[in-house]
């Protein structure tokens, strides 16, 4: 799941773990990033409480963290559906219009967020209009430009990463594959070796028979990355030059990585 | 000149055979491991609390206890009745001593432990209560009380 | 009438110099390799699957024995992307601990990788000499940590043990006793006359083929891309020390044989300037919530382990074990370019080839 742009709540609206400026700051923060309007409980009436020892201060943070989890949920999705409309606008870099008391103001763009929405508008002019279902900043991970593409238009996606100046894909670092419970998806991660930037890339897929275009025809290295998807999870790679199974032996059945495994064969 | 590298490699060669061997003895002369090394455990069963956070820990769940009720009706809390680690499995990775609230649990510095038929190696209490020469002194166990490792 | 037919060979998972449980079913046709397919999984142990259902401490000693050659750089990896993911800050001393320790793993490794490649092509001495020089190294992983192999020794937030009294000397004066030793190996090896006819231009593979395949580490350097993620995407302390990355230009083994013995020179430089300033005190352990809970989302984060680049991919949705860890295996990516390589090659270069790769099949397999 990637992060949205969310906004750093200003220190008051934290609460006592605002007050004080430990390392509990960047453990905190990266809390924060999940609660995007939603002002914890506490609120600004808990700021003037001066800063309490450590032990009591981590026993509040669990809580807090469950509430912010929850509101963080809401708003999440308030925002994802606002964010996929204006993915190629960047978020507006000030303008806390409500007070601080209510919403925290929005957060600075990222500084990848140009990159990001140039790669999505030569996706969107490139491949097809609809190639691009969602594109966001994964904050934690150095600001990581993550977009999700439709399995359909995935190829065509993967070569215009390879072969366009600007993106100039040539190195694919990571393919992995992830069993959500509702549906499967295959994430890539992209490095230009040229100028450094790197691409995080999803391709989602549903359950029943998960289909993901295979790259390597483009990409020679995910050959055997897609071979180990295969087989610990089932996705299929239409267009793999040897598809089978890689890690387990060959008359395995079943894909072990997946939730809903069952070994056939419990001694084993 | 063709050759010379081979010669070079022989002058090294001849120059390590007359400096001091480095090879030892073992197993006729028993090995000196660090203090800090993790061999066998030794348990002790009166400082165990049954807290159960060494069998929570355990990355392979090798570790099974039991405790019952303190006889002595004056006191409150379990005492620990039954311990077993099963060392087909254990794969001495230190984290159940790091946990120990009272280090009832410490490793000693002896390894080795093989045995002729596999359930030689499910070692009970009383064995792991007389494994006690060479036990570890450095037991750092920051594991405890500020991070019980919760499941 | 002669008559020529081709041979299926099996270079089976027992055999002394695949480095690990590992089958090449190998299309010969006299003594020339027309196919091979490799085979793998024979160690296979579930990793990413045992992962999810257990805490990210507990995960440690599973990762020591992924790359059971060089298990710092594996820590190192989890480790890392759990505290980049909640944003953890790790004390400097710990972060020199971490440093001192990956370098000498490093060295550590590639002396394996020395001393086994030798002794596939052929030569007995330098595989005990290397190991000699590791034992030595070994022997201080065991005053730290309390194991030679799999140490289970960071922690999120920091490493489990300070340095003991007088550690730190000792290890300088290993390094410093180990230049003297690369120049007696230089001596012993590099010059040698059988060694360089067997090792120079085989295995040959240029900067493109290396890139599209997805090499890493010294099999991508030897072609002469200047890639290495301790420099072009600075972890750790990294930043804050001066060494080069040896780069080589044909690609072949002589080539990869050559920049891993400058990284051990390297290895060894960083490590004088990491002793040097190493601080007087500090924290081991930086602070670190009870239950280690990271927040929902994902990273991927990778590093320069001594065979390439190890990447580390944890999907998290709040609890305290992983949803889906996923490692970014080097040996797994770099070993794809191998039956490419032995197309048209003699048998005899199989096996050259082959540890050139340098791979650790607990990696590859995973």
């Amino acid at each position: 799941m990637s992060e949205e742009e969310k906004p750093k709540s200003p220190a008051e609206a934290n609460g006592p773990e605002g007050a004080a400026e430990a390392s509990e700051r960047s453990a905190e923060s990266a809390v924060e990033a999940l609660s995007t309007e939603a002002a914890p409980a506490s609120g600004p009436a808990a700021a003037p409480e001066a800063a309490p020892e450590a032990p009591v201060r981590r026993k509040e943070t669990d809580e807090e963290k469950a509430a912010r989890r929850k509101a963080a949920l809401e708003a999440r999705e308030a925002a994802k559906a606002a964010a996929a409309q204006a993915a190629a606008k960047p978020a507006p870099a000030a303008g806390g219009d409500a007070p601080a008391a209510d919403a925290p103001p929005p957060p600075p763009p990222s500084p990848n967020q140009p990159r990001l929405d140039r790669a999505v508008q030569l996706l969107r002019e490139r491949v097809a209009e609809d190639a691009v279902l969602e594109a966001s900043i994964n904050e934690p991970n150095g600001h990581l430009p993550t977009i999700v593409v439709k399995p359909e238009r995935w190829y065509a996606c993967a070569q215009l990463f390879r072969t366009h100046p600007e993106l100039g894909i040539n190195y694919l670092r990571n393919v992995a594959g992830v069993d959500h419970e509702t549906h499967m998806e295959v994430v890539y991660h992209l490095l230009s070796m040229d100028s450094g930037h790197v691409y995080a890339v999803k391709v989602r897929t549903d359950r029943e028979r998960p289909s993901v275009p295979s790259v390597t025809p483009i990409w020679p290295t995910a050959n055997w990355n897609e071979r180990e998807i295969y087989d610990l999870l089932g996705i299929d790679f239409p267009g793999h030059p040897d598809l089978r199974r890689i890690m387990m032996p060959d008359d395995w059945v079943g894909h072990p990585l997946r939730k809903d495994y069952a070994p056939l064969d419990p001694e084993v | 000149m063709k050759g010379t590298g081979m010669l070079k490699g022989l002058g090294v060669t001849l120059k390590t055979m007359g400096s001091k061997k480095v090879t030892l003895k073992y197993p006729d002369v028993p090995i000196e491991m660090p203090d800090r090394f993790r061999g066998i455990q030794y348990f002790e069963p009166d400082k165990c609390i049954v807290c159960n956070q060494c069998a929570r820990i355990c990355p392979t769940e090798c570790i099974t206890l039991t405790g019952k009720p303190n006889p002595d009706p004056e006191k409150k809390g379990k005492v620990i009745d039954t311990f077993d680690i099963n060392f087909e499995i254990c794969i001495l990775c230190d984290l159940c001593t790091e946990v120990c609230p009272t280090e009832a649990i410490v490793m000693t510095n002896n390894f080795e432990l093989a045995a002729y038929s596999r359930d030689d190696l499910f070692k009970d209490r009383d064995w792991l209560y007389g494994n006690n020469t060479n036990v570890r002194q450095d037991n750092n166990n920051i594991g405890a009380p500020q991070r019980g490792g919760a499941k | 009438m002669i008559r020529t037919e081709e041979l299926l060979l099996n270079v089976g998972p027992q055999h002394p110099s695949t480095h690990g449980v590992f089958r090449i079913i190998v299309k010969l046709d006299g003594e020339i390799i027309t196919e091979a397919t490799p085979v793998m999984g024979y160690l296979h142990r579930g990793t990413e699957k045992l992962a999810e259902n257990l805490n990210y401490t507990q995960i440690i000693p599973y990762t020591d024995r992924m790359d059971y050659v060089s298990a710092m750089t594996n820590n190192y990896v989890l480790v890392h992307a759990v505290e980049k993911m909640m944003g953890l800050e790790v004390p400097e001393r710990a972060e020199f601990l971490r440093l001192i320790v990956m370098e000498l793993q490093r060295v550590a490794s590639h002396l394996v990788w020395w001393g086994t490649y030798l002794l596939d092509i052929g030569a007995l001495s330098p595989f005990l000499y290397a190991f000699n020089d590791r034992e030595r190294i070994l022997q201080l992983f065991n005053e730290l940590c309390g194991a030679r192999l799999t140490y289970n020794y960071m922690r999120v937030g920091g490493v489990k043990w300070d340095a003991p009294e007088g550690w730190i000397d000792k290890v300088k004066d290993f390094v410093r006793s180990m230049y003297g030793r690369l120049e007696e190996y230089d001596d012993l090896v590099s010059g040698n006359e059988i060694f360089l006819s067997r090792i120079k231009g085989i295995g040959a593979y240029d900067a493109e083929t290396a890139i599209a395949y997805g090499l890493s580490g010294a099999n991508l350097r030897s072609t002469g891309v200047k890639w290495d993620l301790r420099k072009n995407e600075p972890y750790s302390l990294y930043d804050r020390f001066e060494f080069d990355v040896p780069v080589g230009q044909n690609g072949d083994c002589y080539d990869r044989y050559l920049v891993r013995m400058a990284e051990i020179r390297q290895s060894l430089r960083i490590l004088e300037q990491a002793l040097e300033q190493f601080p007087e005190g500090g924290e081991t352990m930086g602070k670190v919530p009870r239950v280690i809970r990271p927040p929902a989302g994902e990273i991927y984060v990778r590093i320069e382990s001594p065979r390439g680049e190890i990447g580390c991919y944890i999907v998290s949705k709040g609890k305290a074990e992983p949803y889906r860890l996923k490692f970014r295996r080097p040996s797994f990516v770099n070993l794809q370019i191998l039956p490419k390589l032995l197309v048209g090659e003699s048998m005899t270069n199989l096996v050259t080839i082959l540890g050139g790769i340098d791979i650790v099949l607990g990696e590859v397999d995973c």
